[in-house]
């Protein structure tokens, strides 16, 4: 088991390098001179030898690489061209309102999405699992900006129940930064919960197949015990997985989602980086939200073993 | 057919009838595919006559701003006074477009590459592990970034929206090719003297084929919604034509006084996405059996 966490964790290793190389080389993919398209139509000689010079492109692909990445290694993800502060620092001001809005959207999309698969598993057929399902596969087909402007019409504009936009920080007490993100996490989790619920579905009615939940029902235990415990439990590890693999659509719904409610996170900062074409910025949010993304599935990963007894490595 | 094939079939238990495509039966059998297939027709069929309809998508009349839905402007009018309805029909073309076009390449791109790593053991590893690092950074922070140091265009676009897909379709491929792989009948091809690309080409590659249509529609929902979606941050289609995307983006100031601008290319964008989705749910049903199942 020890040997198989220290392995599993050296194998994202080379995953990351690989990211790395490739957010790194995208600066020298661009056709034309990556400084002068950053430094943008107005600027004059002088700016783009600036930019030429902070981000190195006047000294060889490589050397600059191994630069960078030791930086990186190092915790310094490299200097805004605009701010001229540190992206590391711009990250971390930004910060909270994204985790928040992440952790509610995770929370309520799990707590929402996995009893609603298993009700539809255990109704297979009938008019609630047809229900479910149709929810998942319009969940699936609806923008995220879309959601999140009906919803912000309905709520806030139309009842003026939420807020329209904006974000409170959690110093400001949990009732207002709840608040502010109801309506936020609702148009995030819309196709999250669409992809839990369908997994666990699929994954629940494979296992109450099972003789041992035939056993369970013949010897009279109830159906929640049943659908919960026994059924569930082993139902668990591809809801786990795709629990892992949908982040990334959390990831990038958070992105379009601080756009639409005008929340001041990390996704807000890349797209204003994205206008002024401040590229360490945007190398910088692309290298963490990846790392999220590799770390929470590694842990997703892991958690098998504590899924699942019957998983050894 | 020969003779005694004919007499086999007659002796097992006859074949359920299959419903006539177009016909009642086929509808009530596959009620996705069909409702997929019609409302993904309407608007292929508008995309493609939006030039002869009436109603002009750029011409902007500001004594006309921001009108309410009407006698005529059935759909309302945008802030520079536009044609919202013009422009949510023309709309559907970029995002057809760019849908029909990352479906296709990313398939033939993601198939190479997934039977040469399924095919050519000592190509597996190293092509994995590059897949593995795509499919690690977030698809519409890949695109934007993408974009972000090009002009934009569509071309570019497409481009940025399908290379986060094709290690998706790479997998798929790679699993098919190695569950087939150890198949009797491609080990009885080797043992016959075939060719590595011949047994690639005639005794593999036809069993990627079905899976590989499902994925196509799939992919083909999820890049009209990436398209949208980069078009809405403003790293997308170009301002001069008129996407879904861009015109919500354009209209975010004003979803209190003029929420039609925002709700009618929105509608018409989840309604194609539904359509594409449907699509492929109908086809995964008749196609892989294995899979319908399961979901």
């Amino acid at each position: 088991m020890f040997g198989y966490v220290v392995r599993r964790i050296a194998a994202t290793i080379p995953v990351m390098a690989l990211v790395a190389l490739f957010v790194f080389s995208l600066l020298y993919i661009a056709p034309g001179d990556p400084a002068a398209v950053i430094a943008g139509d107005q600027a004059t000689p002088a700016d783009v030898e600036r930019i030429r010079q902070s981000l190195g492109l006047d000294r060889p692909f490589l050397i600059r690489f191994g630069e960078w990445s030791w930086h990186i290694v190092h915790g310094d993800l490299g200097t805004s061209i605009f701010t001229n502060l540190p992206v590391t620092t711009m990250i971390a001001q930004r910060i909270e309102p994204t985790l928040s809005l992440m952790a509610i959207t995770l929370v309520f999309a799990v707590l929402i999405a996995v009893p609603a698969g298993v009700l539809a598993s255990w109704k297979a057929g009938s008019l609630i699992d047809r229900a479910i399902m149709g929810f998942a596969v319009v969940g699936f087909s609806m923008p995220v900006f879309v959601v999140g402007y009906l919803l912000a019409y309905c709520f806030a504009l139309q009842l003026a129940w939420l807020p329209v936009q904006g974000y409170t920080p959690l110093s400001a007490g949990v009732q207002p930064w709840f608040k502010n993100l109801i309506l936020p996490a609702t148009a995030l989790g819309c196709v999250y919960i669409a992809l839990i619920a369908r997994t666990t579905r699929a994954a629940m009615l494979e296992v109450l197949q099972q003789d041992y939940i035939r056993a369970a029902r013949a010897k009279g235990m109830g159906e929640a015990a049943i659908l919960f415990i026994h059924a569930l439990k082993n139902a668990s590890v591809p809801v786990a997985t795709v629990i892992g693999i949908g982040v990334a659509l959390l990831i990038g719904g958070v992105v379009i989602t601080e756009t639409v409610y005008n929340i001041p996170g990390v996704g807000r900062l890349v797209v204003d980086a994205i206008s002024k074409r401040d590229y360490p910025i945007i190398q910088g949010v692309i290298l963490v939200f990846s790392a999220v993304y590799v770390i929470i599935n590694l842990l997703v990963d892991l958690s098998y073993t504590l899924i699942d007894p019957r998983i050894r490595y | 057919m020969t003779e005694a094939s004919a007499f086999v079939e007659r002796e097992i238990a006859p074949p359920p009838a299959r419903a006539r495509l177009g016909s009642w039966r086929y509808v009530k059998r596959h009620p996705s595919l069909v409702a997929g297939a019609v409302i993904l027709g309407c608007f292929a069929t508008l995309a493609l006559i939006a030039p002869w309809l009436p109603g002009d998508p750029l011409t902007m009349t500001p004594s006309n701003r921001l009108l309410a839905p009407g006698r005529d402007f059935p759909f309302g009018t945008d802030a520079l006074g536009r044609d919202v309805l013009a422009r949510t029909i023309h709309g559907a073309r970029v995002s057809l477009a760019v849908g029909f076009i990352v479906a296709g390449a990313s398939v033939l791109i993601g198939l190479a590459i997934g039977l040469l790593a399924g095919a050519i053991r000592r190509a597996d590893a190293p092509l994995m592990r590059l897949m593995d690092a795509l499919m690690a950074i977030p698809a519409i922070l890949l695109a934007i970034a993408l974009i972000s140091l090009t002009r934009a265009s569509v071309t570019t676009v497409i481009i940025a929206i399908t290379v986060p897909e094709i290690p998706r379709v790479v997998r798929l491929v790679r699993s098919v090719v190695l569950t087939v792989r150890e198949q009797p009948y491609v080990e009885a091809a080797i043992a016959g003297g075939a060719r590595l690309p011949k047994i690639i080409l005639r005794h593999i590659l036809p069993s990627t084929i079905p899976p590989l249509i499902v994925q196509a529609t799939y992919i083909c929902a999820s890049a009209i919604l990436t398209e949208a979606t980069l078009s809405f941050l403003g790293a997308g289609s170009p301002p001069e034509i008129p996407s879904w995307g861009n015109m919500i983006a354009a209209s975010r100031l004003y979803l209190a006084r003029a929420p039609w601008t925002i709700f009618y290319p929105g509608i018409a964008l989840a309604l194609v996405v539904l359509a594409v989705n449907l699509l492929g749910d109908g086809l995964r049903d008749r196609l892989d059996p294995r899979l319908a199942r399961r979901m």
